[in-house]
């Protein structure tokens, strides 16, 4: 099973050694200029008051990103800011936001969050998405995977028209999505996780692609 | 097996004199060798109040037993930093939290730490990783 988690939460979360100590928290999680994967963490210290640390966090120093810590090996592997946040920092960092918009020139709504897998790869799964009303008009957000999406730059996030038929409501059933697709499985045509909330099992398929 | 509760507390006695040095207050762990470094007295002079593993003779559910006054000397010259494991929260490797340490067994012959008890479970003392201000860290499966 995987375990997915939004790039928002991510901040705040305790950066702790495998001997046990808290060194830092994460300020901002940092992508690469595709938003495949994250780079690394900006870091702050943990006090109440505390500001941001001059040391940054490079993702290949990361022993495990977990749903309560980021793990690293030791405070040593802490970097100068300049190891995450490279020069590309823009087209990294301005992933959420970004308009959304079909191959077929739709806009149908703006990034709200990555969303990443827990453990030592930092992927980016897929991202959730506020979607405007011509696009799902029950819902004003759903998950999109990455592996449906065309381009990904800090200007916009190009998704095929169909990839509303790979849309989810929540981040489990999105989960259980993600392995389908990675499985192999040819996904359903209908968003209809057996296990989500109620109003989520309304099943969109048959509204024909808008181009 | 013993422990740390009910560890805590026994007098810790001369066995050649049969003299109270003070009772124990806590065990301090060393993470890398899984086992107990040392027991930090009460009631003991200031110099006296870190006793090393290496001078226990016994550990009984009544009494900690030493050889003599002189054995014990001025306590070890290295202790890694005390931690409080019990009352420590959890992290496995991968960043994921397991409740908090409710109690630690181990062997009262070899120090060598037994088994971290947390209210989701217990945990065997191989797979303690590290201990530290934030965090008991234990080795997990990945998953």
């Amino acid at each position: 099973m995987i375990t997915l988690m939004l790039a928002s939460d991510l901040a705040g979360r305790e950066v702790v050694t495998l001997g046990g100590d808290a060194v830092a928290r994460v300020k901002d999680t940092v992508f690469d200029a595709a938003a495949g994967r994250i780079t690394g963490f900006t870091l702050s210290g943990r006090g109440l008051l505390a500001g941001p640390l001059k040391q940054s966090l490079p993702f290949s120093a990361v022993h495990a990103l977990g749903p309560a810590a980021v793990m690293i090996p030791s405070a040593a592997v802490l970097d100068g800011r300049e190891a995450v946040l490279g020069s590309d920092a823009a087209g990294g960092g301005a992933v959420i936001g970004a308009p959304v918009i079909t191959d077929q020139g739709t806009e149908i709504g703006t990034v709200r969050d990555v969303v990443v897998e827990a453990g030592t790869a930092g992927h980016v799964i897929g991202f959730e998405i506020a979607a405007h009303d011509n696009f799902d008009a029950r819902r004003r957000k759903v998950f999109v995977p990455r592996g449906q999406t065309l381009a990904v730059s800090g200007e916009a996030l190009v998704v095929p028209a169909r990839a509303r038929h790979f849309v989810a409501d929540d981040l489990p059933s999105f989960g259980a999505q993600v392995e389908a697709f990675r499985a192999g499985a040819r996904l359903p045509e209908a968003d209809s996780p057996p296990s989500g909330p109620p109003d989520s099992d309304i099943p969109v398929s048959g509204e024909g692609d808008r181009a | 097996m013993m422990l740390f509760t009910q560890t805590r507390g026994l007098p810790v006695i001369t066995a050649e004199e049969a003299a109270t040095l003070g009772t124990v207050d806590a065990l301090t762990i060393d993470a890398r060798t899984r086992s107990v470094a040392c027991l930090r007295l009460s009631g003991a002079p200031k110099d006296r109040a870190v006793l090393g593993w290496g001078a226990v003779e016994a550990v009984g559910h009544d009494a900690v037993i030493v050889r003599s006054r002189v054995a014990v000397g001025a306590g070890p010259d290295e202790v890694p930093e005390h931690r409080d494991a019990v009352g420590s929260r959890v992290l496995t490797e991968y960043g994921v939290e397991h409740g908090t340490v409710k109690d630690v067994g181990y062997d009262p012959g070899t120090g060598k730490i037994l088994t971290l008890y947390t209210a989701l479970g217990d945990i065997a003392g191989d797979d303690l990783i590290g201990l530290g201000t934030y965090a008991v860290v234990v080795r997990a499966e990945r998953h």
